[in-house]
């Protein structure tokens, strides 16, 4: 993407990752697109806010419940935590980090509370990285 | 391990039930000409096995449903696979232990990088070489 991204989109980006809305490993991301790829970034981030959004309904659903399965809670969070480091979505991965000593303590109050944190940091920067892909999409169109 | 043909890709196969960290992968092995598989889970991996796929690598991370990572490659190596690579992947270090028990021959904290991975497909390139050198000789 570093080739074939529009600098504004590049601009983007670097304000988050200047807010710490995102680490060093997005930049590595962008690296890993190239001409034989061009769509790697936008499919990459694409699933992470699919995947991160499912996940997030699931951990609704599964810490409504009175007896919860924190080894299931766990694994979801395991899941998101993974794709949220590949991706660069520190906050993310930051507050999956807390949400799993939660899970390991077997606490859902402190579940709750982390998974709120979570849907706020999740859609934070779902919603940057849609927005950042609305706007190559249109830098795309208008070059056309 | 696979045979070694001059100029032949890497064959890897990728262990994980995340779709975004396949694909990252995925991308930095292709960065390298590996030939890639992919498996969402540990059973999986083992019934590619089974069916008498070889590969020369696998990425395995840690926390599957249904197998996990550790309990495949102890089934992969009681299959007498003893030759192919298993590298245990996971997100923080705590995973290390885990692996190397069960017979992985690296782990690798996620997420991963491109030069440490690259390191160990060129490693793998050169001993596939030297195992062919050695056949012919």
């Amino acid at each position: 993407m570093a080739a074939t991204m529009k600098l504004s989109t590049l601009g983007y980006a670097a304000s988050m990752l200047s807010t710490g809305l995102l680490d060093e490993q997005f930049q590595k991301l962008l690296l890993l697109q190239n001409k034989s790829d061009p769509n790697f970034v936008a499919e990459t981030i694409t699933l992470f806010c699919e995947d991160g959004e499912h996940t997030i309904g699931e951990l609704t659903k599964r810490l409504d419940k009175q007896c919860v399965n924190f080894d299931e809670v766990a694994a979801f969070v395991h899941k998101l935590e993974g794709g949220s480091a590949s991706v660069g979505a520190k906050r993310v991965k930051n507050t999956c980090i807390q949400f799993l000593e939660f899970c390991k303590e077997k606490s859902r109050d402190g579940c709750l509370k982390t998974l709120d944190t979570l849907r706020v940091v999740f859609y934070e920067v779902s919603g940057k990285f849609k927005d950042m892909l609305q706007l190559e999409q249109q830098q795309a169109e208008a070059t056309k | 391990m696979t045979s070694y043909v001059e100029g032949s890709p890497v064959k890897a196969l990728i262990v994980d039930d995340s779709a975004v960290e396949t694909m990252v992968l995925t991308a930095m092995l292709r960065k390298f000409h590996c030939e890639i598989t992919t498996a969402k889970n540990g059973k999986e991996a083992v019934q590619m096995f089974l069916e008498g796929k070889k590969f020369d690598i696998i990425f395995r991370e840690k926390d599957m449903p249904v197998m996990s990572g550790p309990e495949a490659i102890e089934k992969i190596r009681a299959l007498g696979e003893i030759h192919v690579k298993i590298v245990g992947v996971s997100v923080g270090d705590n995973a290390q232990e885990a692996f190397m028990r069960v017979g992985a021959d690296e782990f690798l904290p996620k997420p991963m990088k491109l030069d440490v991975v690259g390191a160990i497909i060129q490693e793998i390139i050169k001993k596939k070489k030297k195992n062919n050198d050695t056949v012919q000789a």
